[in-house]
């Protein structure tokens, strides 16, 4: 489902406004990445700005994934679940089964999560 | 409570990209939404590490734009990875353009700091513009 118009939009077109120029918090992008490791010394000021974007892909993308899930299971509403399946299901996801196992596991919802 | 909130992107941001890219009808639990949350920055600590890695074996103390772009396509984000390299190289001459412009205005600033400065004032209207994917518009990383 590639679709490479999507991405040459992306780099010729403008923003509508609904995000702005970075539509994550640059600063916050900074001190997640100096969490990262203590090897981390130096982070140049375009580093947070190319993240800023490449998160954004990111998080449309597994949303998309999380979605198909979601659609599969008839529901309208998505889910953790929904996410974690897309997340089993695609290789590069890999670094985030851990993460969504833990949630799963710490669910402060007694029941199993099903929205009414 | 404040330390962890840190560690993570705003959920109000991180929902209205997700909102972006799906139907209209859609809704979004709010689990889902802190889910995803956590998976960001998790995604943000994998990528740094590795470009971070790298860095460090070639003896270089910053991390920069396009170790990040490296780091997206050596973890498999390959079509992340173009999109980010022509974003970058656009961000860059956006930049060049602006500090010749600054240059003949004879402002000081300096080159890092300016782009980090642009990059976080909203309303600084910018000539680079990128546009959210169309809910139709689909795109994928390859999955393997």
């Amino acid at each position: 489902m590639r679709q490479p118009g999507a991405y040459s939009r992306l780099l010729a077109g403008g923003i509508s406004g609904k995000t702005g120029p970075h539509s994550l918090p640059l600063a916050r992008i900074k001190k997640i990445m100096k969490n990262s490791s203590d090897e981390v010394k130096m982070i140049s000021g375009e580093a947070p700005i190319v993240f800023s974007k490449a998160c954004e892909l990111f998080i449309e993308e597994l949303t998309k994934r999380a979605w198909m899930m979601t659609l599969q299971a008839k529901r309208s509403t998505l889910h953790r679940e929904d996410v974690a399946s897309a997340v089993m299901n695609i290789d590069i996801f890999d670094f985030l089964v851990n993460l969504v196992s833990e949630n799963s596991g710490k669910s402060e919802d007694p029941q199993p999560v099903t929205e009414a | 409570m404040i330390d962890e909130q840190d560690k993570l992107l705003p959920i109000a941001n991180v929902g209205r990209i997700m909102k972006h890219i799906l139907p209209r009808n859609a809704k979004i639990s709010k689990e889902a939404k802190e889910t995803m949350q956590e998976c960001v920055s998790e995604f943000i600590s994998f990528i740094t590490s590795e470009a971070s890695d790298k860095c460090h074996k070639e003896n270089r103390k910053t991390v920069n734009g396009d170790d990040i772009c490296w780091a997206l396509s050596s973890l498999g984000f390959d079509n992340n990875s173009e999109v980010m390299l022509k974003y970058l190289h656009k961000f860059r001459e956006y930049e060049r353009q602006k500090a010749e412009q600054n240059k003949a205005s004879s402002s000081e600033e300096k080159d890092d700091v300016t782009s980090y400065r642009l990059g976080l004032q909203p309303d600084t209207s910018t000539p680079l513009e990128f546009r959210v994917l169309d809910k139709g518009g689909s795109s994928s990383a390859n999955p393997k």
